[in-house]
């Protein structure tokens, strides 16, 4: 287990469903030859071997399907992702059976990249990092996954459900090439103008997929504390106004858009900025609680039917 | 990549080792029924696909394995001069499967391949359903869906030999439903039931024509001719035992053959007499019409009929075990003879020589009546040097007087054709049946075991007011072979013939040992036969009857058949998917034991205390026990932490002996 370990979301399983597949097709067509042949020849010995494989793949069938039950599947913290991007999830697998689960297959419910799991038994768990899409905004509260697996004999598929409590936000993307609004209010104290470029170090935030990676600060990133993006405190005393009303003329996601980038540049250049959409105002401010709660605020606005 | 470059392997290269040499293995038994350019083809596959797995090269390209097919297919056409009939069936499996090794790329590919594999298992079956052969293609199956764990379980955990565990434990697993699946599955149909042309290959057996040579090569062959049980019980002595094969008529010196196509069945109902004896023979499969039943049938078999002769025929070549019942009466009683029969009984050879005249016309001088010239012939053989031999070698031109006058060696059939032709010469009608004499009585499946060097020929010559009366001439010559069988016979001369001479009693019952552990594999393999191959509809519908269920339709059945399968399997599939409790360190269990006596003494171990403190406490609040408490927690300690193995075990017997406290 690394340093970055964090608790993990226990799923809860659905039950476990064994579904015939392609190899199935085959198989009954296997045992329906074997029959004839026996039968037409009235061949017992043909008649046990027939049986042997018919009653060999019924029981593997029942294996499959103990294969995947019991099995208990949990993932990380979800870091937030623009639209359009993917989560990165640690997912981790356990065998809460005592019994040994082999050749486990997790992804996203839907289409989607996989993460394999070639045997999980005893105490251990099993980790590894999979790709979710995020195509649309917002704020998700349950991770929909899918355990899969052929084994023993991969003539049935075992598949069971599984949903996992796990907030991840997904904010807008950036977009939009408008240039920032000229309009500044004086801070009301000193240092909250905040640059990524100055004289005092400010403090450090996580990195946010899509942003540049100039500020990353690599050596903590080798330290394993992840990506974070180093801040200085520069001598700006004046914050940025960015407000639902500058993105006027953009469709409705594109205002959204237009606002997250430059939320983001705004950080970025260490301003200060305060956020105002309708029925939602964030002072001025700088920093990473301040950043996100920005970006959030994005995540959750209403769609245009909605408004 | 384009379409007429063939792809690198990307199948796992163990699985795919194992199921080239299952199927390899699977296709053995197959070899001698399909050309052997179709098997080269198949040997030149494997080894391909294998190199191309091992050596990263590329596998043939789509135009390659088209012209493959249509090579492979044609080849098929010429070989057979067709595509139907099991043979070309056999070969298009064959090359059907080299093509799918040579595209196999796929976990689908894989799946499909070993199905092909357990297809050419079953094929196995079509020639041979010994329980050898049976043992052979079931572990190649076995073999097969190992090669599938071993692909789809990715972990490739342990050696192969673990994924052969792993499809033993399905097999084992699936036993039960195998059998209720063979006991009760609806069997039959009969419409849709085409009879496969093939013929019997290699199989030694009988042949309907008598010369000399013919009866001693298959006293070579120990292959099994067929196995009789008497369901009555009454197992006639073994040197009773002369099975009626079939009756030749045509004799020509020591040639003889059917003949009597043409001739009218004699009726024979009500002319046998003596008790019936019932047999239930199970046949192995000899290409031809052959039924054999002991001298003489008297109640025939199922799709069977009597030939000219009082011997049994059956309506179609066995090409598969077969087993019926005939019930035989040992004693003839038919004193009259059909003119046909007498004609053709008593035909003489076209070449006599004078010595041959010159000898049956002197027995003739000297006998009062027939029986005499039997007598006469009889002595004959007995008093003059004929020697019995299984290596008779040939016979010139006229084989019947250098046998009588000048080499005087011969086997059964020289014998008995010798004499028969001696009596038709003489005037008395005379006749061969050739069938087995003897067998071997197996006391552990109450059963005799035919064999086909129990072959044997034998004369009926027939008397007046007796009817056809049989006589063996082998009898004669050789007495021994007659009263213990022709394999012990021989065996014995050919231990006679050794100077050394295997006399030792350590030699012999090592013999015996072998002996019988032959039989006792030989009944196994008989039961085999019996209740697995010759489980068909009439036995089904018998064990539905004994069950109950012989008033359901097949329908109905299949149903019980499904309830009865999900019950099996919903407590197999519980089984297989339950939780598996932690295993309890012992010292852990017979700790708690310990805390839950002093607990009952009044005495509850808080969870911050260690057994050393716990155990001071109680030991103060119960003095007359203390002792006994510290000493126990001492062997836990000395157990626990200080890794004493056997305190272990003094800790759960002092825990065990810890008297009742009773709290205060």
């Amino acid at each position: 287990m690394t340093a970055r370990e964090t608790p993990l979301s226990e799923g809860v399983s659905g039950r476990v469903r064994v579904v015939p597949n392609r190899n199935t097709t085959g198989l009954v067509a296997l045992l329906i030859a074997m029959w004839y042949a026996g039968a037409s020849q009235n061949n017992g010995a043909a008649y046990l071997l027939c049986f042997v494989v018919a009653s060999v793949a019924l029981v593997s069938l029942l294996h499959s399907h103990a294969n995947l039950r019991g099995l208990r599947v949990s993932c990380g913290p979800i870091a937030p992702v623009l639209a359009g991007e993917s989560h990165r999830v640690r997912i981790g697998a356990i065998a809460a059976s005592g019994r040994r689960h082999a050749a486990i297959r997790v992804k996203a419910r839907g289409r989607g990249e996989s993460v394999a799991f070639s045997e999980i038994s005893g105490p251990r768990i099993e980790h590894d990092d999979l790709a979710i899409a995020a195509p649309a905004r917002g704020r998700f509260e349950t991770l929909k996954l899918m355990a899969s697996s052929l084994y023993p004999l991969g003539f049935f598929s075992a598949r069971m459900a599984l949903e996992i409590r796990q907030t991840r936000w997904v904010y807008p993307a950036l977009e939009g090439s408008r240039p920032l609004p000229r309009k500044f209010t004086p801070a009301r104290h000193h240092g909250v103008g905040v640059r990524t470029e100055g004289d005092d170090f400010a403090g450090s935030r996580a990195y946010v997929a899509g942003e540049s990676q100039r500020h990353i600060d690599w050596k903590a990133a080798a330290r394993d504390r992840g990506l974070t993006i180093k801040q200085w405190a520069g001598e700006a005393d004046e914050t940025l106004q960015l407000g639902w009303q500058d993105t006027a003329g953009l469709a409705h996601e594109a205002r959204l858009s237009q606002l997250a980038r430059w939320i983001v540049t705004a950080e970025r250049g260490g301003h200060g900025y305060s956020l105002e959409v309708p029925g939602t105002v964030i002072p001025a401010d700088r920093g990473d609680a301040h950043f996100h709660a920005c970006l959030r605020v994005l995540a959750l606005y209403p769609g245009e039917s909605a408004t | 990549m384009s379409w007429w470059r063939g792809r690198h392997s990307t199948l796992a290269a163990g699985p795919l080792t194992a199921v080239c040499i299952a199927l390899a293995l699977a296709a053995i038994p197959l070899l001698d029924h399909i050309a052997p350019w179709a098997v080269a083809m198949f040997a030149v596959a494997i080894l391909l696909r294998l190199l191309v797995s091992h050596r990263h090269l590329r596998l043939p390209s789509v135009p390659v394995k088209i012209a493959l097919l249509a090579i492979g297919l044609g080849g098929i056409a010429l070989s057979y001069g067709g595509f139907f009939g099991i043979e070309p069936g056999l070969g298009i499996l064959l090359i059907l499967l080299s093509l799918k090794l040579l595209e196999s790329n796929t976990v689908r590919d894989f799946q499909v391949l070993v199905l092909f594999g357990w297809f050419l298992c079953l094929c196995g079956l079509f020639f041979s359903q010994d329980l050898t052969r049976w043992l052979y293609v079931g572990a190649i199956a076995l073999l097969l869906a190992a090669a599938l764990i071993r692909l789809h379980d990715t972990s490739h955990a342990g050696t192969f030999l673990r994924s052969v565990g792993i499809s033993g434990k399905l097999i084992a697993q699936a036993l039960p439903v195998v059998l209720l699946l063979f006991l009760f599955f609806p069997r039959g149909g009969g419409a849709f039931r085409p009879q496969f042309s093939r013929s019997v290959n290699g199989v030694t057996g009988m042949s309907d024509q008598l010369s000399p040579g013919n009866f001693a090569a298959l006293t070579r062959s120990e292959n099994r001719a067929f196995r009789a049980d008497f369901p009555d019980g009454n197992v006639p002595p073994l040197s009773q035992l002369y099975w009626r094969g079939a009756v030749l008529w045509r004799g020509e010196g020591l040639i003889w053959a059917r003949g009597g196509a043409s001739m009218p069945v004699e009726n024979t109902s009500g002319k046998l007499a003596g008790p019936g004896i019932r047999q239930s023979i199970i046949m192995d499969p000899h290409g031809s019409r052959w039924i054999f039943a002991l001298d003489r049938p008297a109640i025939i078999a199922r799709d069977t009929d009597f030939q000219a002769g009082g011997f049994l025929q059956s309506f179609r070549p066995t090409i598969a075990p077969l087993r019926y019942t005939v019930t035989s009466r040992l004693e003839n009683r038919e004193p009259g003879l059909m003119q046909e029969h007498r004609k053709a009984a008593l035909e003489k050879p076209q070449l006599i020589s004078a010595q041959v005249q010159d000898l049956v016309a002197s027995w003739r001088a000297n006998a009062a009546d027939d029986r005499a010239v039997i007598d006469a012939a009889l002595t004959f053989f007995r008093k003059e040097n004929f020697v019995y031999s299984i290596t008779p070698s040939t016979y010139g031109a006229d084989p019947l007087t250098e046998f009588l006058f000048h080499r005087r060696i011969g086997f059964c059939e020289h014998y008995a054709a010798a004499f028969a032709t001696l009596m038709r010469i003489a005037g008395i009608p005379a006749r061969i049946v050739i069938g087995y004499h003897g067998g071997e009585f197996n006391r552990l499946g109450n059963y005799v075991l035919v064999r086909q060097l129990d072959a044997h020929a034998w004369a009926e010559v027939h008397l007046k007011g007796e009817g056809w009366v049989r006589i063996d001439p082998t009898n004669v010559i050789a007495p021994d072979r007659i009263s213990s069988g022709s394999e012990s016979f021989l065996e014995s001369r050919a231990f006679g013939e050794n100077p050394i001479g295997e006399t030792s009693t350590g030699a012999a019952g090592l013999r015996e040992m072998l002996r019988e552990a032959r039989l006792a594999w030989d009944n196994v393999k008989y039961q085999w036969d019996l209740r697995v191959v010759n489980y068909d509809e009439d036995e089904q519908r018998t064990v539905f009857n004994v069950v109950g269920i012989g008033a359901f339709t097949p329908p109905v059945i299949v149903l019980w058949i499904a309830i009865s399968m999900m019950l099996i399997f919903g407590i197999l599939g519980a089984w297989l998917g339950r939780t598996r409790r932690e295993r309890i360190d012992p010292l852990v269990r017979d700790y708690r034991k310990f805390c839950g006596t002093l607990a009952s003494a009044g005495v509850v171990r808080e969870p911050s205390e260690g057994a050393h403190t716990f155990a001071e406490r109680a030991a103060a609040r119960h003095p007359e026990h203390a002792r006994a408490i510290r000493d126990a927690a001492e062997l836990y300690i000395a157990a626990r932490y200080r890794q004493q193995g056997k305190a272990g075990t003094s800790f759960r017997k002092a825990v065990r002996q810890l008297p009742r406290i009773r709290p205060m």
